[in-house]
């Protein structure tokens, strides 16, 4: 049941869709307005800033697609261009000459996230329009069952014939009508060519002005034309065999030029081509970089930053990143589930109001409601700060609003110090770390951020280690990684990381000096000499054997000026660490702009529509919430309703399953809740009604999928479901 | 020097350049030509003329009907999508855009005949008129009547027309059980050795010695003819190795003279290039970019099925994984495989290899989805639930023709599926979240 | 322009070659008609009789000429009303419909042909009719509205005849028979086929309409008989235009019918078939190459032209395969001797293949497994092996069941021929080792 649900969904590719965005946010406003009807205003206001942050996120994203997607789709345009010329000035040289008829093709691997795949097309093909060809068509598998349709697709689409629905259902049906004759026309070959120089004629034709609002400036007198086949893997083999073969019997009059949309691998151009087709195209491969990439780049920029008031959970993290990289590959969806989160946020967490920029935020907190104030005064972690106050300070905090209301002010700005400083630490902490062997604190920065969110890194043993290795580095190494972690701290405004990135540079240029003096200093190099042993990264057993024996050494000799400088800077950037990257938890007012309830997203997200249907057939209990329901784990207890007890009936049975058994042992349950005494001559005999309320229940079961008749024994159901999940 | 065409009937001169056009096919053209016989004389209702791609049947014949001025139509039947392009095609080609705009919607050929008789009546036939259609062999997929007809148009209709017919396949699979009339079959022999030499040698290079270029096509045959006597294949590979094979004369570390060395510059290269190329996996453009690339660091050229890698969710990895499990190994020794204490089941009648060849000779089995998911829980280390993502993965991989979906897909209870990719493939896949499936496959015990 | 020469008595050698290619031609290609049908005198006699019946008494009838393909069905038809048509009152009376089940696929496009035939375009109009029969009915109707109270005879001849049995419930069939059953009009309905159990495929009303009769064509020459039909298809005319030259092309025709080595030809071509299309083809093959060079047919073009007709097709093709397709092939017929004819897959035959390459490294490059498979669908393409219907285009190409189409002598005649092949092949073909 579940798979044919979803299937149909997933037709196109991967993954559960959800709603489209924009209906959603249509019913947004109620949604939060309703959520708490006591304060509308405050709801209002939400929705106003939970709409704004959105538009801000998605903006940014598409921004991001764009700049992702550019290199592919220049060289995309490039490779287009170099053809769509060498079509204008057939050029006589042996080489092409010798190469004529050849379909220049680009195999464009975009990897299984199928969902992203059509943004990426669409920005595509407009490109193509608009700087190369006037002529692009995408096709979809799905709308091409044959030939003809492929062919009539392609057609419709370059001479824009119009041809409406129900034509086409007069063309699948009866065999003489206008739309067929028109089509039967356009739909050979060289009608095509005939209407393409007619077309290109005109395009020569129109002044160059004019030439530049059809085609852009370096238009060509006759431009290519492009077929892009959304999804190769879906097509008919011998549907684009033919196709091709056709084509390529026109090459010269037609300058033709396909784009394959391939998810899995270019290896299936293979495997659906046989020699003698594919010996027709050009194929040039071009491959998008991998969605893993992808994903990064938009946590980067989206959640890395303190531009977004709204932050993530580190457990919410988790489920959105592992939803990514368990399930589907889609950053679209990912997104999405970012979106969700929002609303989430601003429909659960009244205090969200403040989670919005600084002066709006600061204003909102002078104008915040009795309801409110008394809300921050809840916030556990505003108690915390409480309590952290002197007690007349206390007392103030707890009777006066305004004092609340200043504080809280006071308290945003601190939070927002924090985030502008946490990130850069973070990047900087990622920087030094990312490149040791075995990556103890991860390789992706998001590992290390989750990591950071959960607990306080500097407690952590991967930490600890981490720092071992950084003091086993060789002096170079260091270097370039501490200047890393400076050009990362240069950018950002914030005063102390100006002054952490000055510090940095100091130490660098001390280290450079040391490699002044110590030229020719033997002590120097025999410390060196086994951290040189170290640049080629062995693995971690034999480091940490190196470091005893380091250990040792330093115990016999005393430092060279060099370690003991390289400590220095360690010690500096883990004090920076301990001071910044403390846990979001322990801010004052986090609730406000942290959003924390991963499993309401994972209920959402992922959820698993079968396990609650079961739950709800074997412990009714937990949707009904009537007490006689109650019963231990593994029974039901007889006064369930008929569904839930003629299913616990049916986990007992086999693959095939015997009506009257059934019956029966369903009538002596039933009857045991009526409280007949069982001596009594009728107990368990089945009655109309009892029947009637098995096959009725019997029927419902089939309904939802457990069970089905069977053609193999009379009077047998089959069962639909394995094991007793 | 080839033996010169002759026939009464055409002027030397054409036959002359007729013949310059077609080298080692002057056999082939002049049996043609006689069965032509004179234009204006009756030829054969049908000719059926076979042989393989790129032995220069269209070629020949229609070189011979345009030189001679013949008139005639040459169709590709994998134009015609319907009859009806085809009637089209052929009556435009005869007698000219009104003949074909006449033609009814979606005729039929009885419509066809007619429209042709009346035209011919028209304007009756000095000289014979053929019809050429090439890749005959997809006539045999339209509607029945259509090739019978063809092969007796002349009857039909009445007129001095003659059809003739090309296809790379024997005709005796062209004749249904009834029988129709018998074409005249003739034969076009691949060409030889020797003739491809000849003629891939016309082509040369323009700025270098006609001798060098076929001393290199000599070459070329050597590494190639043995798997390829495609000439259009021939061609392109040629076209692209040449370059390759000039650079020694280019930065003069070779001379014209010195032919071995040339020889075992190139010899390697060219076997390298059977992969590739051979197999069309990368453009000629592309080759030519690797070839750039090849001087810096010596990799070979990766093809495309050199990317065969595929990045997949991680549990879709595992559904894979178990899904080629599934299909490869029997149903009977799932216990052994994934119970964790699969009581005492004796080795003997575990591994009695009843099975004559291993199931990786014969191909997937189709398996139950329950199996599947079976077989999945087991292998996927964590806990997962059986959520509504899982399932789509599983429909996902079908359309990406990971796995293939056994009969209908409207059986809504327990659907059948395949696995459909290579071992190599699923091995690289277990490899990346460590698993190890070869301990898992009954084929490999 | 020599035709206009032609006049003349006297032609240059070039002239009478083409005269002679124009009139044998005329016979081969285009069946051109002979003066009289050979060997089937009865059966033209007892049509000749049925047709008059009808052109001339107006009495209705049907009657089915049945014969294999080739044996001259049509020719005797057309010789018959060639002679019916010289008696003139038969020539303004008759009309003559023809129909053939080629190109009448179906009876609402044969009816247009036959009002077109008969044309009554203009009579019919736009009328619609509820039936078929109501529409035939009408047309017959409107010939009688001709000048003579009776109405004309109409002749129906439906080439292909069994085709016609396959239109939906035979409407076509059943009507035309059930008018020439009734006498409501004068019709005759000749059906020609090749099919001799085509009266199974009549259903019973249809059936039960028909005269049964039969003519069957069933050429019963002797081979002296053949060999005269041979002489006179190939002997020129009294009346060709050089009196000279047509003597000698006869007398030399003449002789090669004596010659022992034509002689066999002839009695090959005799022994597999004895109709006529098989024979013009083989004598326009002759004939093809007679030049001026040549101007008369000798016992080498003949020879030559049976060589062409009897070549085997497969293995021509077979000769075109590149070594590595050979020893795809190989492995095949290997396959087929081991599991005795079961279908076999790409993976079961590259096995074997990898087998023989590791016994004999040396004599084959071993290919990796994509040129191989290229070369495994090249063979499919060639229709030399075949897809086992059952399995569907969704299972891997690996894996799809495929059955070798030729047999172990063509293989084997095949390797012979093939040029420069490996004898580690050849020797790797006859072993029965696979």
């Amino acid at each position: 049941m579940d798979l044919q649900a979803t299937t149909s969904s997933v037709s196109k590719g991967c993954f559960v869709f959800k709603p489209s965005g924009k209906k959603r946010k249509r019913s947004i406003g109620k949604y939060i307005c309703l959520a708490n009807s006591d304060d509308r205003e405050n709801g209002k206001q939400r929705f106003a800033i939970c709409q704004r942050l959105w538009g801000k996120i998605k903006g940014d994203t598409e921004a991001l697609q764009d700049e992702l997607n550019k290199k592919i789709l220049d060289s995309l345009l490039e490779f287009s261009r170099k053809w769509a010329s060498s079509f204008q000035c057939k050029p006589d040289d042996w080489a092409s000459h010798m190469r004529a008829n050849e379909i220049p093709t680009a195999a464009l691997v975009l990897g299984v996230n199928v969902p992203d795949h059509d943004m990426t097309l669409q920005s595509l093909s407009d490109l193509l329009q608009s700087s190369v060809t006037p002529f692009v068509v995408s096709v979809q598998a799905k709308e091409c069952a044959a030939l003809k349709h492929l062919m009539q697709r392609v057609f419709e689409r370059l001479m824009g014939v119009g041809i409406t629905v129900d034509e086409e259902d007069e063309e699948e049906s009866s065999h003489c009508n206008t739309a067929v004759h028109q089509k039967r026309v356009h739909c050979s070959m060289n009608t095509l060519c005939q209407w393409y120089k007619s077309v290109t004629k005109k395009y020569s034709a129109v002044s160059p002005d004019e030439k530049r609002s059809v085609l852009n400036k370096d238009a060509l007198p006759n431009p290519p034309v492009v077929v892009i086949f959304k999804d190769l893997e879906g097509f008919n083999p011998r549907v684009l065999q033919d196709f091709i073969l056709i084509c390529s019997r026109y090459t010269q009059e037609l300058p033709l030029m396909f784009i394959f949309g391939i998810a899995t691998s270019p290896s299936t151009i293979q495997n659906m081509l046989p020699h003698s087709v594919s010996s027709l195209l050009c194929i040039q491969l071009f491959q998008s970089l991998s969605c893993t990439q992808h994903l990064a780049t938009v946590i980067d920029k989206l959640l890395l930053t303190h531009h977004f008031p709204f932050k993530l959970s580190g457990k919410v993290l988790q489920v959105l990143v592992s939803i990514f990289l368990y399930h589907d590959f889609s950053v679209r969806n990912f997104i999405k589930g970012l979106q969700l989160a929002l609303l989430e946020h601003f429909h659960s967490q009244a205090l969200s109001v403040l989670c919005c920029e600084k002066k709006e935020a600061l204003l909102s907190a002078q104008t915040l409601s009795h309801q409110d104030v008394e809300r921050i005064r809840q916030l556990p972690s505003f108690m915390r700060y409480v309590e952290s106050q002197e007690p007349q300070e206390q007392v103030e905090l707890l009777t006066s609003d305004e004092r609340v209301k200043e504080t809280c002010e006071k308290l945003l700005k601190n939070l927002r110090k924090y985030h502008k400083n946490y990130y850069p630490v973070l990047r900087c902490l990622h920087s030094l770390t990312s490149a040791l062997p075995k990556y103890p604190l991860g390789k992706q920065i998001r590992e290390l951020y989750v990591s950071c969110l959960e607990k306080n890194v500097w407690e952590s043993s991967e930490y600890g280690s981490a720092m071992q290795l950084l003091r086993m580095l060789a002096k170079d190494e260091l270097v370039a990684a501490l200047q890393k972690c400076t050009d990362v701290l240069e950018q950002c405004k914030a005063k102390k990381m100006k002054r952490a990135s000055q510090q940095l540079k100091e130490y660098i240029s001390k280290f450079e000096k040391l490699d002044r003096h110590s030229a020719g200093d033997n002590t120097a190099e025999d410390f060196t000499s086994p951290e040189k042993s170290l640049q080629k990264k062995t693995d971690l057993f034999h480091l940490q054997k190196t470091l005893l024996e380091m250990k040792e050494s330093r115990r016999t000799k005393k430092m060279s000026p060099f370690e003991v400088l390289r400590n220095e800077v360690l010690d500096f950037i883990s004090s920076l660490v301990r001071t910044h990257l403390a846990l979001p938890d322990e801010q004052p007012l986090h609730e406000v702009s942290y959003f924390s309830s991963s499993a309401v997203l994972r209920h959402h997200l992922n959820a698993t529509p079968r396990n609650s249907i079961q739950t709800a057939l074997s412990h009714p209990y937990r949707y009904l919430q009537n007490e006689a329901l109650k019963t231990d784990a593994g029974t039901v207890s007889s006064a369930a309703p008929d569904i839930c007890i003629v299913y616990k009936l049916h986990l007992e049975c086999g693959r095939l399953i015997n009506l009257y058994d059934w019956l029966e042992a369903y009538s002596t349950v039933v009857s045991a809740a009526e409280g007949k005494d069982p001596e009594s001559a009728d107990y368990g005999k089945v009655d109309e009604l009892k029947h009637a309320r098995f096959i009725q229940a019997v029927s419902e079961l089939e309904f939802l999928g457990f069970v089905k008749s069977t053609k193999q024994k009379t009077d047998h159901v089959a069962r639909l479901t394995w094991g007793g999940c | 020097m080839p033996v010169q065409l002759q026939h009464s009937g055409y002027s030397a001169e054409k036959l002359q350049s007729l013949t310059e056009s077609l080298p080692c096919r002057e056999a082939q053209a002049s049996t043609l030509l006689a069965l032509m016989g004179e234009p204006d004389q009756y030829s054969y209702p049908s000719i059926f003329i076979y042989g393989h791609r790129a032995s220069g049947k269209s070629y020949v014949t229609l070189r011979v009907l345009k030189e001679l001025e013949l008139p005639h139509a040459a169709v590709s039947c994998v134009e015609c999508v319907s009859p009806g392009l085809l009637f089209e095609q052929v009556l435009l080609s005869l007698f000219g855009h009104t003949a074909a705009s006449s033609l009814p919607r979606c005729p039929s050929l009885s419509d066809f005949v007619r429209l042709y008789k009346q035209l011919c009546s028209q304007n009756p036939a000095k000289q014979t008129r053929y019809i050429v259609l090439d890749r005959a062999e997809l006539l045999r997929d339209m509607e029945v009547n259509l090739l019978p007809g063809f092969l007796r148009l002349q009857e039909l209709v009445d007129d001095n027309v003659t059809v003739i017919l090309l296809s790379e396949i024997v005709w005796d699979k062209f004749r249904p059980n009834t029988g129709l009339f018998e074409p005249l079959l003739l034969h076009f022999p691949d060409y030889t050795k020797a003739e491809l030499q000849k003629i891939l040698a016309r082509d040369s290079h323009p700025s270098y010695p006609q001798e060098l270029y076929s001393f290199y096509i000599n070459i070329l045959l050597g590494v190639f003819y043995s798997v390829c006597r495609d000439l259009r294949e021939l061609r392109h590979l040629a076209a692209l190795n040449f370059p390759k094979f000039c650079e020694p004369l280019e930065n003069g570390e070779a001379k014209e003279s010195d032919t071995h060395k040339l020889w075992r510059n190139i010899e390697p290269h060219l076997k390298k290039a059977m992969q590739t190329v051979y197999l069309r996996e990368i453009s000629s453009v592309q080759w030519e970019q690797q070839q750039e690339m090849m001087e810096k660091e010596a990799m070979a050229p990766k093809g495309l099925s050199a990317y065969t890698h595929v990045e997949l969710p991680y549990y879709s990895k595992f559904l894979l994984i178990a899904a080629y499990l599934a299909s490869y190994n029997p149903a009977r020794t799932d216990r052994r495989f994934f119970l964790k204490h699969h009581g005492k089941m004796k080795k003997t009648n575990f591994l009695k290899k009843h099975e004559k060849t291993s199931n990786h000779l014969l191909g997937p089995k189709p398996f139950p989805l329950d199996r599947l998911l079976a077989i999945f829980y087991s292998v996927v280390d964590s806990r997962v639930a059986p959520t509504a993502s899982v399932f789509s993965q599983i429909s996902s991989l079908v359309t990406l023709q990971l796995l293939t979906l056994v009969g209908h897909d409207d059986q809504l209870d327990s659907p059948k599926y395949k696995c459909a990719v290579s071992l190599d493939f699923i091995c690289a896949i277990s490899r990346t979240v460590s698993f190890d499936i070869v301990r898992y496959l009954y084929d490999f015990l | 322009m020599s035709k206009r020469k032609s006049r003349e008595t006297h032609m240059t050698s070039g002239e009478c070659v083409s005269q002679v290619q124009r009139i044998l031609r005329e016979r081969f290609c285009h069946q051109g008609l002979p003066e009289k049908p050979v060997g089937l005198d009865s059966q033209y006699k007892h049509l000749l009789e049925l047709l008059k019946r009808t052109a001339v008494h107006g009495e209705s009838n049907s009657i089915l000429i049945v014969g294999p393909r080739g044996t001259g069905k049509t020719m005797l038809l057309s010789c018959v009303l060639r002679e019916l048509m010289d008696i003139n009152e038969v020539q303004k009376n008759l009309l003559q419909v023809y129909l053939n089940g080629l190109l009448q696929t179906d009876d609402r496009i044969a009816l247009r042909e036959i009002t077109r035939q008969l044309n009554l375009e203009n009579v019919v109009g736009d009328k619609v009719f509820g039936s078929f029969a109501e529409n035939l009915g009408f047309l017959l109707e409107a010939l009688r509205k001709g000048d003579r109270g009776s109405s004309q005879p109409v002749l129906f001849v439906l080439d292909e005849f069994d085709l016609f049995a396959h239109h939906k419930n035979q409407t076509l069939l059943y009507n035309l028979l059930d008018v020439s059953q009734s006498a409501q009009a004068p019709v005759a309905v000749v059906g020609l086929t090749c099919r001799l159990d085509v009266l199974e495929l009549l259903e019973k009303r249809v059936k039960s309409r028909f005269s049964h009769r039969q003519i069957l064509v069933a050429s019963s020459l002797t081979f002296g008989q053949y060999l005269d039909n041979v002489r006179s298809q190939l002997s020129l005319p009294q009346d060709f235009p050089d009196a000279r030259f047509g003597q000698e092309w006869n007398d030399s025709v003449a002789k090669l019918c004596e010659d022992k080595s034509v002689e066999e030809i002839l009695q090959k071509q005799f022994n597999s078939s004895k109709d006529f299309r098989s024979l013009h083809l083989l004598l326009l093959l002759a004939l093809s190459r007679v030049n001026v060079s040549s101007p008369t047919l000798r016992a080498v073009d003949l020879l030559e032209a049976s060589r062409l007709c009897t070549v085997d097709a497969k293995a021509n093709m077979l000769h075109g395969l590149s070594i590595l397709e050979l020893c795809l092939i190989i492995s095949m017929k290997h396959l087929n001797d081991i599991y005795d004819g079961e279908p076999f897959n790409f993976q079961m035959v590259h096995n074997e293949y990898k087998k023989f390459i590791q016994r004999k490294s040396n004599s084959v490059h071993n290919y990796e497994k994509p040129v191989i498979l290229k070369a495994f669908e090249h063979l499919l393409q060639l229709e030399l092996i075949k897809l086992v219907d059952g399995s569907s285009s969704k299972t891997q190409r690996e894996y799809q069941l495929v059955r070798l189409l030729l047999d172990h002598g063509q293989i084997m005649e095949a390797l012979q021929r093939y040029p420069q092949c490996p004898t580690d092949v050849k020797q790797w073909a006859v072993s029965s080792l696979a």
